[in-house]
């Protein structure tokens, strides 16, 4: 596929699944929490598009219910870590010198602590619903795109209009926010493109571990955890379809953030 | 000029375990309750004010926590990680007794993922507008994009309950009946997971560091002068193997919190296993233990890979960078 058909394809992709999930108590015809003991395990047909699970509950609605929640947590976080991310690297590439170097250093030291150990740390006594989940993915997830917003800033602080402005007398404000921080637009936003994914993989995750979401919210990493051992008894479907549903939204977010990388830009992961 | 490298890297190292230490601590002190009431469990409710109190003495928990944190950390040091709530036996018994499974699924996951996308990664990179060069762009954000432990679920619905030929979890245990052979069934299937969704990431970051490398103008002067296109490919993969290292070491962070998840999948007896599991016991001992090593495991990685990046980058070596 071309380049910019296959952007168009993969936003398409994501689009669906948004629009899906935004709208599950519509296209359900069963809540995503009822349960029918009378019909258990029963395989995806007629009546049941997408199967049933240990307690009858219908796979289909609980897919789209959970997808709202996950989806919701990984935008949560990511709005989050974006504010945090952009303060954090703003500052340390605006002011330079001495602050610099000492907040790089500390950036460099979190970076080196696996996210998910702090993240199980705090799971360890906060327990809490979705929420406090965002809460704690949101304030683990900022450092990459602080550096991005560092180096961007580094960058545009010698750019000559900026200059041209500082010179002109604007006020600070605006040149942060109307210069520096405008130009740095793309790249954060590719950045917080691929956060979003991993923001999701963190949510999933965690559930899937039984340490995320609570379980009565489902979410796709919840249904994950229980289709572990649904797995062992031959109902394939409980732990297929959610599996999928994460595979093709990482998928389309990771192929529309490929797209958008223009190759001449200098990598951004570096 | 080694020497203070070394000692600059060991300095950062530290400085990341302190962190380590104490963000383990203070979240530890944060969490709700009473310290005494989490001891009894259960039984919390029948204490009186009184023996409360004693059991804050006993534990220190009267004292000032920045003297609480500095005497834990004495001895964490000195390797007192002190004794599991649920276990009653020493933490850094429990974490040795787990460290060399972590080890051998690290090692193992980690040996085959360099080989795989070097020789990927060489055979995609050196060959611009190939078919394995478009192709490994493609399959690489795929195989990424797949949730390790969904693909583990996938594996054990198809290997262990279809055919029936691997064992869906557990670990095995040297001295067993199977001895190796049999640590080596239970090790295909958690290890071949972590390869798979992790080989093409790493095989596509070197494959395009090599195609930056062999745009440069060193390359095009060398074929110029007929050079043996052996030498030219040698000095392509030279230079384009420091990014791929530095990519290794950004990465390595994250390896091991998706090897937490696989661990945890496969019953896989490993730290990431047990660290999972006293967050859901509310071990705080044994979780803090987990936490201290787990992250000492990722600052030696660091270092050694550092180490290998001095040895081929000679710019390092003269201090040029950094």
């Amino acid at each position: 596929m071309r380049p910019q058909k296959a952007l168009t394809f993969w936003c398409a992709v994501l689009g669906i699944i948004v629009i899906l999930t935004a709208c599950a108590s519509f296209l359900s015809s069963y809540g995503p929490n009822d349960m029918n003991l009378d019909e258990v395990y029963v395989s995806p047909g007629e009546d049941h598009l997408l199967g049933t699970d240990h307690l009858g509950r219908d796979v289909f609605s609980r897919l789209l219910e959970g997808g709202k929640v996950t989806l919701t947590v990984a935008s949560v976080s990511v709005l989050l870590s974006l504010v945090i991310g952009i303060l954090y690297g703003g500052i340390s590439g605006y002011v330079g010198g001495a602050v610099d170097t000492v907040m790089m250093r500390f950036l460099e030291a979190l970076i080196t602590i696996p996210s998910l150990i702090i993240i199980l740390a705090f799971q360890a006594f906060m327990q809490g619903g979705m929420w406090s989940m965002a809460l704690i993915i949101g304030i683990t997830g900022w450092l990459v795109t602080a550096r991005i917003v560092r180096s961007e800033f580094i960058r545009l602080k010698d750019a000559e209009f900026v200059k041209m402005a500082t010179m002109f007398g604007t006020p600070i404000w605006k040149i942060l926010f109307g210069h520096m921080l405008r130009n740095s637009v793309p790249a954060i936003f590719i950045v917080t493109l691929f956060n979003f994914a991993g923001a999701i993989f963190i949510e999933v995750s965690l559930s899937f571990l039984g340490i995320g979401v609570p379980p009565a919210i489902p979410s796709w990493g919840n249904m994950l955890y229980y289709a572990q051992n649904d797995i062992l008894i031959g109902a394939w479907w409980i732990g297929l379809f959610p599996g999928v549903m994460i595979f093709v939204t990482i998928l389309a977010i990771n192929f529309i953030g490929e797209a958008l990388k223009n190759p001449e830009r200098r990598r951004l992961d570096a | 000029m080694t020497v203070k490298w070394i000692g600059k890297r060991m300095v950062m190292g530290m400085i990341v375990l302190l962190i380590v230490s104490f963000l383990s601590f203070f979240i530890m002190h944060a969490a709700p309750g009473d310290p005494a009431a989490a001891f009894y469990g259960g039984n919390a409710q029948t204490l009186n004010a009184a023996e409360k109190e004693r059991i804050s003495r006993v534990f220190s928990l009267d004292r000032p926590v920045i003297a609480q944190y500095g005497t834990w950390l004495a001895e964490t040091v000195k390797g007192n990680f002190g004794v599991s709530y649920k276990e009653g036996r020493p933490v850094s018994t429990i974490l040795f007794e787990r460290l060399p499974n972590t080890l051998l699924l690290f090692g193992v996951t980690m040996f085959f993922i360099i080989v795989g996308s070097i020789w990927l990664g060489t055979a995609a990179g050196m060959k611009a507008g190939s078919v394995w060069d478009k192709g490994l762009s493609t399959v690489s954000i795929v195989t990424s994009s797949i949730p390790a432990f969904w693909l583990g679920i996938l594996f054990i619905s198809f290997f262990a309950v279809n055919l029936g030929i691997l064992p869906s979890s557990g670990s095995g245990d040297i001295g067993d009946e199977g001895g190796f052979w049999d640590k080596l069934r239970y090790l295909i299937m958690p290890a071949t997971v972590i390869i798979l969704t992790h080989v093409g990431i790493y095989a596509r970051f070197l494959q395009e560091s090599i195609k930056v490398e062999s745009r440069n103008y060193y390359v095009t002067v060398a074929r110029a002068n007929g050079i043996a296109e052996r030498v030219i490919r040698k000095g392509i993969l030279r230079n384009a193997s420091i990014p791929y290292l530095n990519y290794i070491g950004m990465t390595i962070p994250s390896f091991f919190g998706g090897s937490i998840i696989v661990e945890s999948l496969f019953s896989w007896a490993g730290l990431g296993q047990l660290t999972v599991k006293s967050v859901i016991t509310k071990d705080f001992p044994l979780l803090m233990g987990g936490i201290l090593l787990t992250g000492l495991i990722v600052v030696v990685s660091l270092f050694v890979i550092d180490l290998i990046m001095y040895v081929v980058n000679p710019r390092l070596r003269k201090g040029d960078v950094r």
